[in-house]
């Protein structure tokens, strides 16, 4: 039958400048956020080298201990909250209102406001490094050390980290009620809630959590601000404030905020693994109701992060936390049982997904011993929580993001990444994560404690500091891999079609790039896969 | 016509990697000494006292469940993806399996009793751990502050300082606690929040300002004679990494001499006199000035603000010491050639803001470091010529 | 590039739902978008609420004696109360009329909410003054710091309401709604239902809940 499509001769995209400021376009508007949270990552990655180039071996050699303390805490400030939340949230901006079937977001000019600023934050956050130093008690920022008493060691800085931090919880919040109101209402006919793509429900789930939980540490940054500067009295004991309190609400934002960081890179495995096995997501529903679950529980574990302060209920909190084991657990098999008797084609991302999943699995089996109380009161605070934090942040998220860009690449761009320097990549970047974070778990348990600038040469930890920096700068050698794969794969990608992986759902249905508004027609939808039912002759009108 | 699963089979990306990582893991093994070393590396220490024991054995069940969980899952990974590998021109559908119930009830109700279990067992061990009795034998207050730490040894009364510990580590100093008796210790901020950790003890209590958090521990008799290494565990600013402690434990007739010494000599030393040198041989000071020049030292921000001095050989000499920390206790020690060399004077440790002048003893012309004895990197050079 | 590999079947004639009401029917994407909003803005007030009850509940004596009776109903409070309940009413009596398209009741009733959103803002200020004499500040202990940031955020809810409707008000005046247009009416008064209800609580625990 006669197909009438807006294809345009070249790129949809006007490549001006101008175009690109004042664009509302979903798309146009993800990629700008992949590429201000890729700029960050860099600038996040290179503090992480300073980091781990004054641990190398003991000894102060390269920087001061303010020097340093500012170094991790911007690390952990960037990488947090201008890179991985952001970016996953670029990625569901560009791909939820596609995989439903929609013209753009809800509030496409929200939209826009969300993402610039983004960037403005960035830059506010930076400022700290020219004048004066930047925010130093740890990304944590606990007060008294945070309000600057008695040791008047921190400036403006931290003022400077709160206002960034402030505007990057606005631009969430605007995010979470545009992806909620998108995906509450703008699905396209057939396209039942128990028919959108999992990545669909894991945007859903973590914008509920971002909306319930920002706003939270919203008011603890608004009442360290005070503090800091208006004479306050909510944190500092001597003037009757409790520093615990700080604590609770941080935490009570900032434990969701860890399933704000993965949730949506599980949905993009979900939709990797499924595509890349040739089988539908094993127990679709299940998924779903454990996400939720995760979701839920999340607001129920934040004191686990407080176990030492002597201040908390313990069982309750322990007990939540050995909880949330579960529906993760059943995600995990739910994973592996979609690759189970699939036919899998080991392409870059299928690869990503394969070493998130074995190195989420790890980070998640560290936690279980955090959440047993009297371990945690040995690991606590120690390089332990370092190694687990990062196989969960990296080897979970930053894998599931390297996986779902390897996968998206085309759609966005008309061209594929490179195979075989994706591959590479992979196994640098595996190797490279490896060696420096698991050494991290033997250091914890050996008694190095967190966010020293330098440790006595006697204590026993030389040789696994000085391995877990050859890992980071292997790490970096394989970001450079990435940063060639993508510059090169621009110019000069294989050109890649509508729908290279054979996938299974709708943004697959379009040109890539897709066209403004992203749809000329769109295929009846009965099921969570609907272009493959299209391409398998379910549809009533074969 | 791109890039499609179908085209792009890749059967020896699998080895490779599989071969790289085992490559990795034997340089792991390489450096970190032999395997055994990484498989004790996965291991807290040796715990040394009673509650850190019960911990240990809480590890290795938590650690035992751990390593039965990933080698069954990881190699569950593993085998599939060598085993359903597409080979190259499959274009045959899988079975489109969607899920399966038993399953989903199976691996949620195994996990579940999992963790339940793991909760009771922590729960359990967490009570004993965390218990504070009132009957403790020795009640210790460790006051942290920016950035040392003091132990104020107190009565039974848990209120009255029998004496106060001003070096938590180096030549006398450090934590002194009797080997098989119950000690409990109080923990006091001086400032923020800090952490008391003790690797071997396999536990750690934060300092928090405003609240006095308590534990109780008794360590093993066996390891009378041993000293432990100490370090403070939450950040608490650029001096964070200086906080070491040693806790040396004593045999219980050992420790109650080491304090009724200390007590003794606390009391019997006459108050810090503004010109009263520590000889060794204990002979009264000539008060009045010291015959020769008078050196100017002053620290602020947990540094000296000079970095070098120099002084007459032969001639006793006085030091001006000002301390401008607030509440931060400071001293001026001299030890010979280095800061880890022997220590030939020190002066009395006092808190700021207020000034001392220390008369020092002649000493023979060389290179010496003077060192706050409170805060060890505290260091610059002394040249007596 | 064609599209030809697509051979897609034709959904059904609809609208890709890209219009803020669709033919579904509910409630409408602004709507929907201003409680999200509210939402999130109830978790921002609970968390300073949390913080109250913790300082509150760990003090010895509430309010502390430099402070007792310092907090007065009258004479500014209380009928600043009294108006801005009021002022939820005439801002519902608009937002009837416009759903009727009774422009003139709409506009009449809303610039009387606009109205008395200002007064209440000038009693706050003043009283702010008034206790500021009295030796209550930011920074006069966990008492003070606790009462202006509660309050104080709220008043600075008090002005973004105010402008809201402002610009709802400035809106009508133009002409830009009508019975079957206006959502933003709608939208601006949920929020200024959302910071009356806030003050009837934040008003009861700080004025009518007993110290100790």
């Amino acid at each position: 039958m006669a197909t009438t499509t807006l294809t345009p001769a070249a790129t949809t995209y006007q490549t001006g400048l101008y175009a690109w400021l004042t664009t509302t376009d979903h798309k146009k508007i993800g990629i700008m956020y992949l590429i201000n949270s890729f700029v960050f990552f860099f600038i996040a990655g290179i503090m992480a080298l300073g980091v781990r180039t004054e641990l190398a071996q003991p000894g102060l050699q390269f920087f001061t201990d303010l020097q340093y303390n500012e170094l991790f805490s911007m690390h952990a400030t960037f990488m947090i909250f201008v890179f991985i939340i952001p970016i996953l949230a670029g990625f569901a901006n560009y791909v939820v209102p596609l995989q439903i079937g929609a013209p753009d977001m809800a509030f496409p000019r929200i939209n826009a406001l969300s993402f610039w600023m983004l960037p403005l934050a960035g830059i506010i956050l930076l400022l700290g490094f020219v004048t004066g130093g930047t925010a130093a008690a740890g990304w944590t920022s606990y007060p008294p050390l945070s309000e600057d008493r008695p040791l008047a060691a921190i400036g403006a800085g931290q003022d400077l980290w709160i206002v960034g931090l402030v505007l990057i919880g606005t631009s969430s919040i605007l995010g979470a009620i545009n992806f909620l109101v998108t995906i509450f209402k703008m699905r396209a006919p057939g396209m039942t809630l128990f028919r959108m793509p999992i990545l669909v429900w894991t945007v859903l789930v973590t914008s509920v959590l971002v909306l319930m939980a920002t706003p939270v540490i919203t008011s603890a940054l608004i009442m360290l601000f005070i503090d800091r500067n208006y004479g306050g009295s909510f944190f500092d004991p001597r003037v009757g404030g409790d520093p615990i309190l700080y604590q609770n609400i941080f935490w009570f934002y900032s434990h969701p905020a860890v399933y704000v960081m993965i949730l949506p890179a599980m949905g993009m495995i979900s939709e990797i693994l499924p595509v890349f096995s040739r089988k539908p997501l094993f127990g679709y529903k299940a998924f779903i109701f454990a996400t939720a679950g995760i979701g839920a529980l999340g607001f129920s574990v934040w004191a686990h992060h407080m176990f030492t302060t002597g201040a908390v209920y313990l069982p309750f909190f322990s007990l939540m936390t050995f909880l949330i084991a579960v529906p993760t657990g059943v995600k995990m098999f739910n994973w592996i049982f979609t690759l189970w008797r699939g036919k899998l084609s080991l392409n870059p991302p299928l690869l990503f997904a394969l070493g998130f999943l074995s190195m989420f699995l790890i980070g998640g089996i560290d936690g279980a011993f955090s959440a047993s109380v009297p371990v945690d009161f040995a690991l606590h605070d120690t390089y332990w929580v370092v190694a687990h934090l990062h196989y969960v942040l990296f080897g979970g998220s930053v894998f599931g993001v390297m996986a779902g860009f390897y996968f998206y690449f085309p759609k966005m761009t008309g061209r594929m990444l490179n195979e075989t320097v994706g591959k590479l990549q992979f196994v640098v970047m595996f190797i490279g994560f490896n060696l420096t974070f698991f050494p991290m778990h033997e250091l914890g348990l050996a008694g190095m404690p967190r966010r020293i600038a330098d440790y006595s040469s006697t204590a026993g930890w030389n040789d696994l500091n000085l391995l877990a920096t050859i890992g980071g700068f292997t790490i970096a050698a394989s970001m450079a891999l990435f940063l060639w794969n993508v510059f090169v794969s621009l110019r000069s990608g294989a050109i890649a079609g509508d729908d290279p992986w054979e996938g299974n759902t709708l943004e697959w249905a379009t040109t890539s790039p897709p066209p403004p508004y992203n749809f000329d027609h769109l295929p009846e939808i009965r099921s969570e896969r609907p272009l493959f039912d299209v391409r398998h002759g379910r549809t009533a009108a074969h | 016509m791109s890039s499609s699963p179908r085209n792009r089979s890749s059967s020896t990306i699998t080895v490779v990697v599989v071969a790289f990582v085992l490559i990795a893991l034997a340089a792991l093994a390489v450096v970190s000494g032999t395997g055994q070393a990484f498989v004790t590396g996965l291991y807290p220490p040796v715990a040394v006292t009673e509650q850190g024991a019960k911990v240990r054995d809480l590890y290795t069940i938590v650690f035992a469940l751990a390593v039965v969980i990933f080698v069954l899952v990881e190699g569950l990974i593993i085998w599939t993806v060598i085993r359903y590998r597409r080979k190259p021109g499959d274009d045959m559908l899988p079975a489109q399996t969607h899920g399966n119930n038993v399953a989903e009830l199976a691996w949620t109700i195994i996990p579940t009793i999992i963790v339940a279990f793991l909760f009771v067992i922590s729960w359990q061990t967490l009570n004993e751990v965390d218990a504070t009795s009132a009957s403790a034998q020795t009640r210790i207050r460790a006051v942290a502050g920016q950035f040392q730490w003091q132990f104020d040894y107190l009565a039974d009364d848990g209120q009255t300082v029998q004496y106060t510990q001003q070096l938590a580590t180096g030549d006398g100093g450090g934590l002194y606690v009797p080997a098989g008796r119950n000690i409990q210790l109080s923990l006091t901020s001086q400032d923020v929040i800090h952490a008391f950790y003790v690797p071997q003890f396999l536990f750690k209590r934060d300092v928090v300002p405003g609240r006095v958090n308590k534990f109780d521990f008794k360590v093993d008799a066996a390891d009378a004679g041993q000293t432990f290494r100490g370090q403070c565990a939450e950040l608490c600013g650029a001096g964070h990494r200086l906080m070491l402690f040693e806790v040396h434990a004593l045999a219980p007739a050992d420790f109650d001499a080491w304090l009724a010494d200390a007590i003794a000599n606390a009391s019997a030393t006459p108050p810090p006199a503004p010109s009263g040198p520590a000889t060794p041989s204990g002979q009264p000071a000539p008060s009045g000035q010291a015959a020769g020049p008078t050196l100017q030292v002053s620290a602020q921000n947990i540094a000296y603000e000079q970095s070098s001095l120099e002084a007459p050989a032969g001639t006793p000499f006085s030091i001006e010491f000002d301390n401008k920390d607030a509440g931060v206790p400071h001293n001026v020690s001299i030890h010979k050639d280095s800061a880890s060399g022997e220590e030939v004077f020190k002066g009395d440790i006092f808190p700021g803001p207020a000034q001392k002048t220390y008369d020092v003893p002649p000493l023979p012309a060389g290179t010496y470091a003077f060192v706050c004895s409170v805060h060890p990197n505290m260091t610059g050079t002394l040249t007596v010529k | 590039m064609t599209a030809d590999s697509h051979a897609l079947v034709t959904a059904e004639h609809t609208p890709i739902a890209g219009l803020s009401h669709d033919r579904r029917g509910g409630i409408s994407n602004p709507v929907l978008g201003m409680l999200l909003f509210i939402t999130s803005e109830v978790m921002f007030f609970g968390g300073l609420f949390a913080a109250y009850f913790s300082v509150r509940a760990n003090a010895a004596t509430w309010p502390p004696e430099e402070f007792h009776g310092t907090l007065q109903i009258f004479p500014l409070v209380g009928p600043a109360t009294v108006l801005l309940i009021l002022s939820s009413f005439t801002c519902q009596f608009a937002v009837w009329g416009i759903r009727r398209d009774d422009r003139t009741a709409f506009l009449r009733s809303m610039t009387v909410t606009v109205i008395l959103g200002i007064t209440f803002l000038l009693m706050q200020g003043t009283d702010y003054t008034a206790l500021g004499s009295e030796g209550l500040t930011l920074s006069s202990g966990t008492f003070g710091t606790t009462y202006y940031t509660l309050t104080g955020f709220h008043g600075a809810h008090v002005f973004g309401g105010v402008i809201m409707l402002s610009v709802v008000l400035y809106r009508g005046m133009a002409g830009q709604f009508s019975a079957r247009h206006h959502d933003a009416v709608e939208g601006a008064s949920l929020y200024w239902h959302f910071v009356d209800v806030v003050w009837i609580l934040l008003f009861s625990l700080l004025y009518l809940l007993p110290g100790r």
